[in-house]
């Protein structure tokens, strides 16, 4: 009966060991994580540097495709995310008008067709 | 299970557990990462943001919030990183205009010189207290980031400074200042041609192309991209047997007739030696 016990210890040993190492260890040196995952305020500032790029280049393809690493969703949709919380957050009405001219681009149509373009 | 069997049964007990535990942290219930800090990025994706940082650095011209950005990513030597950037993007044959980029950042960043070429606006909302970065999400409950300071994406209010990083003007294309010279080093053995790009006012320019030609070949890159060696400088390394000429700047006076050049150290040993070319803007 003992051995039994010592047994069924030794198993919960194991899986302890291995959810350590699983969930804590091997993550924590072993970590690819992408610009989706960041949280809301740097992804929202991440919306910002490609919008001050692009106010410069005017390169909306590039635009596109830095956005695209925040999220699956369309461009606009991830650009107004970022718009709503700097809104909440009182950034300035500089930061805010850069922004809103990526999205005001993004939708203009004919552009919009372009950078769908490869 | 007997007694004469000894303790292997609590190996095996291990062994079972181990793999039980390692199916369910790694097929059901994988970690994954939310609301994750810039500092956490993998590899490629920190390089990534590093070169949109400097993107944004090019077009803002604002070095303040450059730095503030480039300090979320923790590394030990932001400067040095973004040269090292630079350099791999030249060598890669990214965008010129990145290696432009990271290499003008690197090279503002080594003189933590503040360049505002558009000042914020005033309004009653500029002034507002910046967004705290309270996550508005739950943390993930493996991988929750510890607090840290949060990037102010405030505009900075402070009072523009002049700038002291010379920086390439639509002016006179330039000129040669003098013939090329044979640099003699016997501890930089491999031949090289070293351009040294400077103003009318005889400061080092940052963020010149420099554009190598070859029978067969060329290449571009910029001044600045290796900061320890002054801001106008930039080099390229030579092949043996091949002519090369040099051009700064989109006008800038061609230099031909350049290859290889041996010179002899004191004990009669022969090594190649390096051209310099030096560049003014009239």
């Amino acid at each position: 009966m003992l051995r039994w016990f010592l047994f069924l210890i030794s198993i919960c040993l194991g899986i302890a060991a291995a959810l350590y190492l699983g969930w804590v260890v091997l993550p924590s040196q072993n970590v690819q994580v992408s610009p989706a995952t960041l949280r809301i305020d740097y992804k929202t500032d991440y919306v910002l540097m490609v919008s001050e790029a692009y106010s410069a280049d005017n390169n909306l393809e590039l635009a596109v495709e830095r956005l695209s690493l925040l999220s699956d969703q369309p461009p606009t949709a991830v650009i107004n995310e970022a718009v709503l919380f700097a809104a909440k957050n009182r950034y300035s009405q500089t930061d805010m008008t850069l922004m809103q001219g990526l999205s005001d681009d993004l939708l203009a149509p004919d552009v919009a067709g372009e950078a769908a373009q490869p | 299970m007997t007694d004469d069997r000894g303790p292997w049964y609590l190996l095996t007990g291990l062994i079972i557990g181990f793999l039980l535990g390692f199916i369910y942290a790694w097929r059901i219930d994988r970690v994954e990462f939310v609301d994750t800090r810039p500092d956490m990025l993998s590899e490629a994706h920190r390089d990534q943001y590093r070169s949109l940082i400097a993107s944004a650095y090019a077009a803002t011209g604002n070095l303040v919030r450059a730095e503030a950005r480039l300090a979320l990513l923790g590394d030990e030597d932001p400067g040095g990183a973004l040269a090292i950037q630079a350099q791999e993007a030249v060598v890669e044959g990214r965008p010129l205009e990145e290696a432009r980029a990271l290499g003008l950042l690197a090279v503002a960043f080594s003189q933590g010189n503040a360049v505002i070429s558009s000042p914020p606006q005033a309004s009653p909302t500029d002034t507002a207290p910046p967004p705290t970065g309270t996550p508005t999400t739950e943390p993930s409950q493996t991988a929750s980031p510890s607090e840290t300071p949060v990037l102010r994406t405030q505009s900075p209010t402070i009072t523009p400074l002049p700038s002291r990083t010379p920086t390439p003007t639509a002016g006179a294309p330039f000129v040669v200042q003098q013939e090329p010279e044979l640099v003699c080093n016997p501890a930089s053995k491999n031949p090289m041609i070293i351009v040294e790009v400077f103003d009318a006012s005889d400061q080092p320019v940052p963020g010149v192309e420099i554009i190598v030609l070859w029978e067969g070949g060329e290449e571009h890159f910029f001044t600045g991209l290796k900061p320890e060696l002054g801001l106008g400088y930039a080099d390229f390394g030579m092949g043996p047997g091949v002519e090369y000429a040099v051009r700064a700047g989109g006008g800038g006076e061609l230099v031909s007739g350049i290859s290889t050049a041996e010179c002899e150290d004191d004990s009669g040993e022969r090594y190649w030696g390096s051209w310099l070319v030096q560049y003014v803007q009239p």
